[in-house]
């Protein structure tokens, strides 16, 4: 992919900074995503990857440093200001509440209303359906508790919750923890998808395999601190890994 | 025929048509074995409908708040402390009408005090609760005296009529607890905001991260349970002409032990106004059923017991039933 060379900048965080209580979690951090590039964010636990991407989505604030999104200066101050910009999270398992409805799932903090805000069923459980479709889920009701769902099928609910609002930054955090191998492929394939419809993602993980293929580029972090960013062309996996280890140790 | 057949099973295998089953159990057992069928008589329905149904109305709050995943243990005292702000309002000679819209005000003052401890303090409400139950019960007691002062109301026909009277041949108080019921039933299952609140409770956390200000939904239950309990500490004390500081005594755990019965998780996230309805009436239907049957008083809490313990089995199965 040459086009990558000369993406325009989707969001840029400049010299993050990030205490909490007397701990030093992020310790000036720069970070970009191009438009519709897919990233993946390595590192330990620990290391400070969550933090950031946090920071990005609006559930923590950072104490120094700035963010700019379509190279305009914003400031982000809580979730709903992050999704209002196009940047939606798709936490591992948080993000979904077992016992309701895919379809509430899917629109849960957005519900399309009538008059006196009454919920829109028809569209939610017609929209749900289309945008799991999208992905190539076929679930057999809008209806379901999502807690009968596979691992993957979650995943897909989460994901198509980003895709219906139009998303230009999807995270995923850990997307692929706690799956089958059957599953971490259904995984892989969304963002494929994706990365089709030009949406810029973040991966977050510390399995590389997972990452190595979908990835276009990859950010090292550790200590809060990043230790590398290097494209794929440039880099070859066994060559990636050898990073990430070093990056660990170096103090 | 088979669509029929698999919607029927969808039907009975949900927790709050259980509930339903144990409602009409009741009523049959109460109605055959009651000395004279004096439980189906005219008179005692009206009874029910009108005393007993004064705690299902309060019971409706609980319940949708335990469905946000907080507890309110202080409905009793909200509900006497809030009766003795009638009493003084009603001594001065304000229009009862204005007494009730104020009571109703300071029942949600109460309400906001629980959730912002609950909320701001990060403490479980179980706690808060209890602390707020035991100091409005005491701070009734000590203002009043622990004495019962009269408190007529029936110099306001209308307002009288409006708490404790009939319509047709259906008292008020039954015409409350459904409107009640269709109005939070309709925030809870057809309204964006009923969504929130099961998602608060279902999930925190994620619904934070997808934009809810789940503070706020707690807030408002809360808000909701503090003016229910002003509601029916007016109906009572206009029903019995009679401040007691003993009003709405032991009714937190029976209010828990309704939303219990209609398949309320006690971690929030499940039940149903649906649920909740029956379950409050349920309650209601022991207490009186009860009375009617002689049976002496000390036995009403263990059936209590027993029903509570029948349907979170029923429940805990049917939940299996429909996972597996």
């Amino acid at each position: 992919m040459n086009e990558n060379q000369n993406r325009q900048p989707l969001v840029r965080m400049v010299n993050i900074h990030k205490w909490f209580g007397r701990v030093y979690a992020l310790r000036g951090v720069d970070f970009e995503v191009g438009q519709g590039e897919t990233v993946g964010l390595i590192g330990d636990n620990g290391a400070g990857k969550s933090t950031l991407i946090k920071i990005l989505s609006g559930y923590h604030r950072a104490d120094r440093g700035e963010i700019y999104f379509e190279e305009h200066k914003v400031n982000i101050t809580s979730p709903r200001d992050s999704r209002r910009l196009g940047i939606e999270t798709v936490y591992q398992e948080q993000a979904l509440a077992g016992d309701l409805s895919i379809a509430r799932n899917i629109f849960m903090g957005r519900e399309p209303v009538k008059n006196l805000g009454i919920l829109d069923r028809k569209k939610m459980d017609e929209e749900s359906m289309k945008a799991l479709e999208e992905l190539g889920l076929h679930l057999k009701s809008p209806n379901l508790p999502v807690k009968t769902l596979s691992g993957g099928e979650r995943q897909g609910v989460a994901i198509s919750r980003a895709l219906l609002f139009e998303a230009k930054l999807i995270i995923m955090d850990e997307p692929t923890v706690a799956l089958s191998v059957k599953e971490v492929r259904e995984v892989l394939e969304f963002i494929r998808k994706l990365q089709k419809e030009r949406i810029a993602v973040i991966f977050i993980t510390h399995n590389l395999y997972h990452v190595f293929d979908v990835a276009d580029r990859f950010v090292v972090m550790a200590r809060g601190k990043k230790m590398a960013d290097v494209k794929k062309e440039e880099i070859s996996l066994d060559e990636l890994s050898e990073l990430v280890v070093k990056s660990a140790l170096v103090e | 025929m088979s669509v029929t057949r698999v919607k029927l099973r969808d039907f009975l295998v949900t927790p709050s048509t259980n509930v339903y089953l144990v409602l009409v159990i009741l009523v049959l057992v109460f109605s055959v074995f009651s000395p004279q069928y004096r439980f189906s008589d005219p008179d005692n329905i009206e009874i029910l409908l009108s005393i007993g149904l004064e705690f299902s109305i309060l019971a409706l709050g609980v319940g949708l708040l335990m469905i946000c995943g907080e507890f309110d243990l202080s409905v009793g005292s909200i509900l006497v402390f809030s009766a003795y702000v009638f009493l003084k309002l009603f001594e001065t000679g304000i229009n009862p009408f204005l007494s009730l819209l104020i009571v109703l005000g300071v029942g949600a003052l109460l309400g906001l005090t629980n959730a912002l401890i609950t909320v701001k303090g990060q403490i479980p409400s179980f706690v808060t609760t209890l602390g707020t139950m035991m100091f409005w019960r005491g701070f009734t007691l000590l203002l009043s005296g622990g004495k019962q002062s009269p408190c007529d109301v029936s110099i306001s026909p209308a307002f009288l009529t409006m708490l404790n009277g009939k319509i047709g041949n259906i008292p008020v108080q039954t015409i409350w607890f459904v409107a009640f019921a269709i109005i939070l039933g309709i925030i809870l299952h057809f309204h964006r905001f009923g969504n929130w609140i099961y998602a608060t409770g279902d999930n925190q956390e994620a619904a934070r991260a997808m934009g809810i200000n789940t503070n706020l939904v707690k807030i408002i239950c809360f808000m909701i349970v503090g003016v229910l309990c002003a509601f029916v500490a007016c109906s009572q004390i206009s029903r019995t002409a009679c401040f007691t500081s003993r009003a709405g005594e032991g009714w937190e755990f029976k209010a828990v032990a309704a939303s219990v019965i209609g398949g309320t998780s006690l971690l929030g996230g499940i039940g149903s106004m649906g649920g909740i309805f029956a379950g409050a009436l349920i309650i209601s239907i022991i207490e009186n059923g009860l009375v009617v049957m002689r049976i002496p008083y000390s036995w009403t809490y263990v059936v209590f017991g027993l029903v509570i313990l029948f349907s979170v089995f029923s429940n805990a199965f049917v939940q299996k039933q429909s996972r597996g």
